[in-house]
């Protein structure tokens, strides 16, 4: 269980996010919603290390996150998909994709898991050994969530996964994480433009507004709510 | 035989030591952005280091390993005290301490190994090797320094290319946020990185001792030829400073001979900025297309 508490981020005089709290239940997808500046991104990368909190905790199973450096927070489990820009441009997409499961040191798990991989995404099966530099963005994108889930994450932290890819690979990719869900209890935090989209494959969502969380629950629960969907949802 | 196959050959044992040397500021100028001005002082450093140990009655091979250990050893603490702590600052002030570090060890050196210029004994002979009844300007030693700087390299390229460690050390060079988030502990890699490229230019240092005697500044030159043999290259590739540290051989071999040895720097001088005048991002350097 991945628990959020008080979180307060501030770059400089910007406050991103106030006092933010909230709690992921293992083998469920939680949605985070909100409008450009909201705080998503600041809430993932404060997660996994790489933005340190003026305040607040991150605790995975009761475990303390703040404070850890980001490679450490990695090696827990935790797979983190940045916002654009996550590949490694001048390696090859399959040394990408082997950077994913590095740390577990299982090289026939390591194995197994590019074959699925190249098997999810047969894109990059055929560009296995060029630079991802040659790579359209939606097979950039492929290549990034295709090596997070090479490290077999148990909390897999998504940043606008959709961005630049065509319908058809995203439902793709969503399939994919829905089956590690509920197959290996993989949990997982999603972050959406596209709030109709999201909430129809999460279990539970909280909505984000200038840094302060305006409301959660089951995912169903928010698509339902009319005022909601209009103050904030945009559909 | 030739003058002009003479001053070849010597090209070609010079350009190897260049090479090393610039391949050395390449290693660090990947993994951090940073052009490392110690690197010639640190080697002349490790080679004093081997002189002393040679003083001390300890063999010839022995002295050699300890210049590299004390290079491997070196670059690591340098990444570590110097670099480590100004990691997020501005590359400018990384490149003002290596100028700073080199005035040290400049300083130290003749303190602690004394000041006057000592000759450092070649691992094998310097006299051109015999075919029949002719002489060739290519000595066993000639051949050993060509031998253990192509050993190096390929040691480099298998530890970079083909081991999971090396694509570590690569990833972490080319994006430190990143590879973060892959569980690659950046900071290791990076000390590595110092290590490795203060290895080769300890390498540099034994090598070309024998030839330049040793003194406190003996490495300044060979640092300035390695750094223009890098920018030949493009400065971020490691094929290119192997290749601009050979033509950097060649053309100073060719200047020295045809011209005057003094003229040599002059000569190394007139190539960086022909270079930085006529193609700035040198040979090999990768051109990128599109952007990341
Ligand atoms: N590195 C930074 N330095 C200063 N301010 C920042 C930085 N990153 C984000 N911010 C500010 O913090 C606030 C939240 O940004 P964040 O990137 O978390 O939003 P987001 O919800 O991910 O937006 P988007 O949907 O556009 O990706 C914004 O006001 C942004 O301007
Ligand atoms: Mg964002």
């Amino acid at each position: 269980m991945l628990e959020v508490v008080d979180l307060t981020v501030a770059y400089g005089p910007v406050v991103a996010l106030h006092g933010v709290s909230l709690t992921v239940q293992d083998a469920s997808i939680t949605a985070v919603l909100g409008a450009n500046g909201a705080g998503k991104t600041t809430l993932v990368r404060t997660i996994s290390g790489l933005v340190r909190p003026r305040a607040g905790s991150v605790r995975l199973d009761g475990r303390e996150l703040i404070r850890l450096p980001p490679e450490e927070i990695a090696r827990l489990g935790i797979a983190h998909v940045p916002q654009g820009q996550g590949v490694l441009a001048e390696l090859t997409v399959d040394e990408n994709l082997r950077l994913g499961g590095l740390w577990r040191r299982d090289r026939k798990a390591q194995r197994g898991a590019l074959d699925e991989t190249y098997e999810l995404f047969p894109p990059l099966a055929g560009r296995r050994h060029l630079t991802a530099f040659s790579l359209s963005g939606g097979e950039r994108q492929m290549l990034s969530v295709g090596r997070a889930l090479v490290a077999r994450p148990r909390l897999l932290l998504l940043d606008e996964p959709s961005l630049g890819l065509a319908r058809r690979a995203l439902v793709q990719i969503m399939g994919r994480i829905k089956a590690l869900v509920t197959e290996r209890g993989l949990t997982v935090l999603l972050i959406e433009q596209n709030a109709k989209s999201a909430l129809s494959v999460a279990d539970d969502a909280i909505v984000l507004h200038l840094g302060n969380v305006v409301a959660h629950g089951p995912a169903q629960k928010l698509a339902d709510e009319e005022g909601l969907r209009h103050a904030y949802l945009g559909f | 035989m030739s003058r002009f196959f003479v001053l070849s050959l010597n090209g070609l044992t010079q350009g190897a030591i260049y090479a090393a040397m610039a391949l050395a500021l390449v290693m660090i100028w990947r993994a951090t952005q940073v052009i490392n001005f110690a690197q010639g002082a640190m080697a002349m450093f490790t080679t004093y280091l081997a002189l002393f140990a040679i003083d001390h009655g300890v063999p010839y091979w022995l002295a050699f390993l300890v210049a590299l250990s004390s290079g491997l050893i070196l670059g690591a603490i340098v990444e570590r005290v110097i670099v480590r702590p100004v990691e997020s600052a501005p590359p400018l002030n990384v490149v003002i301490l290596t100028l700073g570090l080199l005035l040290f060890l400049e300083a130290l050196a003749p303190m602690l190994f004394g000041g006057q210029i000592r000759s450092f004994p070649p691992a094998f002979s310097i006299v051109g090797l015999h075919f029949g009844n002719s002489q060739v300007a290519f000595s066993p030693f000639d051949a050993f320094t060509l031998g253990s700087v192509l050993a190096v390299m390929v040691l480099l390229l298998v530890l970079f290319q083909k081991t999971d460690l090396g694509l570590r050390m690569r990833a972490a060079a080319f994006n430190p946020d990143v590879s973060r988030l892959l569980g690659i502990r950046v900071g290791r890699m990076l000390t590595l990185g110092w290590s490795l490229a203060s290895l080769v230019g300890a390498l540099a240092g034994v090598l070309i001792a024998p030839s330049l005697l040793l003194y406190p500044t003996f490495m300044d030159q060979v640092l300035v030829f390695g750094f223009t043999g890098a920018v030949l290259g493009g400065l971020d590739s490691a094929v290119g400073a192997v290749v601009g540290g050979l033509l950097m051989g060649f053309a100073l071999s060719y200047v020295g001979g045809y011209l005057g040895s003094d003229l040599e720097t002059v000569g190394a001088l007139v190539i960086l900025i022909a270079v930085l005048m006529v193609r700035p991002r040198g040979l090999f350097s990768r051109h990128r297309l599109r952007q990341a």
